[in-house]
């Protein structure tokens, strides 16, 4: 029998990096070139499978990037099991804003909530303006999971979601996390029990 | 001749009644040049609508209902100074596409009542738009905010993708203008991300006063610059208007829509205790989903011309609808799936309030939705301490 878990992840990060064309890439492998702006925020779910047949299914909530929508951001974010926080490599002001929100989670969420720093729109290369260096660096210095994608050509996307997936539910015992996961999938909730148990064993990497 | 005529026109809302009365709409010139008329006859082809597949009877019948009612409007919109009880009264009911040009600037206060005012207004407030652009723009883009033009810069090229009118350079140009200068104008809110949503209802009503094609899918470079900026100062003031009433909702914390979003919870709570019963037990916050409702006026639920339509009721209802009356239409809006809603999981909740099958909703639908939100709105407006429990 596979085992199964249920994770919430919240995407946060600048207006118009491409945060729900990410997760439409992710969830139905699709890209529009202009898409409606998101207004509070879209509900989308995405199962990854492992390569040891664990499945990890992700209830994706895909936050509005305008600073207006600011206070809602807690309502998805304070459950969550992981987040990604999107900047976009052709706007070096995106990455300071993401940067901002990396602050806060630090601050406001779960103590153990995952975080990756997406750099996004690496088609546009000639266009450039963050390197891989300096967001590696600040990624490395904060203990973040760090990755660059093209929701456009697909490129890195489903990878750095595997990576999540990864990083997320091994860390708890297996029987019990089953077991929750099980339940988290018929109520719908309840993942983050199997935090708790996983205290400790989570802290980021300081490279 | 076009040009005469066009010049008369760059004040249709004014000389559109003439027009009507006589049935020789000069405007339509404009769009029987494109080759792009939508007429009942199809002028290329020569072939008839396919509204003639109907029967006879039943035709008949409805066309004299909707002239019956276009007669009411014309008589009303020709009095020397229109009984604005009597306009609302008639446009609750919805308003022919063909006068709407005229009613909404007259419901929104845009176009004063008493006829002799009118021309010279509409004059004096497109002269004050261009100059407020004019102003506004005088410099290169230095000299604009960067962080509002920013946003409205990657907003505007996303505004109702895929539609043909809205993908033209010419009316992303006039939309970014619409929203800068309605932005620079109120600090305290600025632009906020789905104030683009409304502007276009206004934009897309105003053109079609001067056109007799599909407005979707006009390119409006065809139009005489005046016209064109016509159409935009009109849009941008009732646009205005309308936002005058729901300011709260897009300044710092948004507090109108949380206050809406809450009575509505209240309401929902009151109305059908079953479906809120169930929404709180699968942790399902109204914020989830009713803050796009409220930001948007249901414009990402709806079509636009069921908003249209919407709308026609809402300024008729008078200033505070868009705030006061729309909580209530959300309200019926949301029991309307009840059903279906209560055999769902949270995510299954989430996930179809997010795409609700609206898709082919006609007036009929609107109509129905806009008459149980008006029975909710008299049983509860006055009740407000009986469900806040203050």
């Amino acid at each position: 029998m596979s085992k199964q878990f249920q994770f919430k992840l919240v995407l946060l990060g600048e207006s118009a990096v491409g945060k729900s064309s990410l997760v439409l890439r992710f969830v139905k492998d699709q890209f529009d070139d202009y898409r409606e702006s998101t207004i509070g925020a879209a509900f989308l779910t995405q199962t990854v499978t492992l390569e040891d047949q664990t499945t990890v299914k992700f209830e994706i909530w895909d936050t509005a990037g305008q600073e207006r929508y600011k206070s809602l951001a807690p309502m998805y974010y304070r459950n969550a099991n992981c987040a990604v926080v999107v900047y976009d490599v052709t706007q070096s002001p995106s990455l300071d804003k993401a940067k901002t929100w990396i602050r806060e989670l630090q601050r406001q969420a779960d103590p153990n909530i995952v975080i990756a720093l997406c750099g996004n729109k690496t088609d546009l290369s000639a266009r450039r303006q963050v390197t891989q260096e300096e967001a590696q660096k600040y990624a490395d210095e904060e203990g973040l999971m760090w990755g660059e994608t093209s929701a456009k050509t697909g490129e890195g996307v489903s990878e750095i979601f595997t990576a999540i997936a990864k990083k997320l539910p091994l860390t708890a015992p297996p029987p019990r996390t089953a077991t929750r996961g099980a339940a988290g999938a018929t109520g719908g909730r309840g993942v983050d029990l199997n935090k708790q148990s996983a205290t400790g064993q989570n802290e980021p990497c300081n490279c | 001749m076009l040009t005469s005529l066009l010049t008369v026109f760059t004040e249709p809302l004014v000389c559109i009644l003439a027009a009507l009365t006589h049935n020789t709409d000069p405007l339509h010139l404009i769009s029987r040049r494109t080759g792009k008329a939508k007429s009942s006859e199809d002028p290329l082809s020569g072939r008839a609508s396919p509204e003639s597949n109907q029967s006879p009877e039943r035709l008949q019948r409805e066309r004299s209902i909707r002239t019956n009612r276009r007669h009411r409007f014309i008589n009303c919109l020709l009095q020397e100074d229109i009984d604005i009880a009597a306009l609302r009264k008639l446009a609750w009911q919805g308003v022919p596409n063909d006068l709407r040009p005229i009613v909404w600037p007259l419901l929104l206060g845009y176009m004063p009542l008493p006829c002799p005012l009118r021309s010279s207004t509409l004059k004096r407030k497109r002269e004050e738009y261009a100059s407020l652009v004019e102003v506004t723009f005088a410099r290169d883009r230095r000299g604009l905010d960067q962080q509002i033009w920013h946003q409205i810069e990657i907003d505007v090229p996303r505004t109702r993708p895929g539609v043909r009118l809205w993908m033209h350079a010419c009316t992303q140009r006039s939309l970014e203008r619409i929203l800068y200068v309605w932005a620079i104008r109120h600090p305290a809110s600025g632009y906020v991300q789905g104030i683009n949503d409304l502007a276009t209802p206004f934009f897309q009503v105003f053109l079609s006063a001067y056109i007799d094609s599909e407005v979707e899918d006009f390119d409006p470079t065809l139009l005489p610059s005046n016209v064109l900026s016509a159409i935009e100062a009109d849009s941008f003031w009732c646009l205005s208007r309308l936002l005058d009433g729901i300011q709260d909702n897009y300044i710092a914390g948004q507090p109108g829509i949380h206050r809406s979003v809450k009575r509505m919870a209240e309401l929902v709570a009151r109305i059908d205790p079953p479906l809120a019963a169930h929404l709180a037990s699968q942790n399902v916050e109204f914020m989830q989903f009713a803050f796009r409702w409220m930001n948007c006026l249901l414009m990402r639920e709806i079509s636009v011309r069921n908003t249209i339509r919407m709308w026609d009721t809402y300024l008729a209802e008078g200033a505070d609808a868009f705030s006061q009356f729309h909580l209530y239409v959300c309200s019926a809006f949301l029991v309307k799936w009840s059903e279906k809603l209560r055999q769902m999981d949270f995510q299954g909740i989430i996930m179809f309030l997010q795409s609700l099958p609206t898709q082919g909703w006609t007036d009929h639908d609107i109509e129905m939705l806009l008459s149980e939100a008006f029975v909710l709105s008299s049983t509860w407006h006055n009740a407000q301490s009986h469900f806040n429990g203050k």
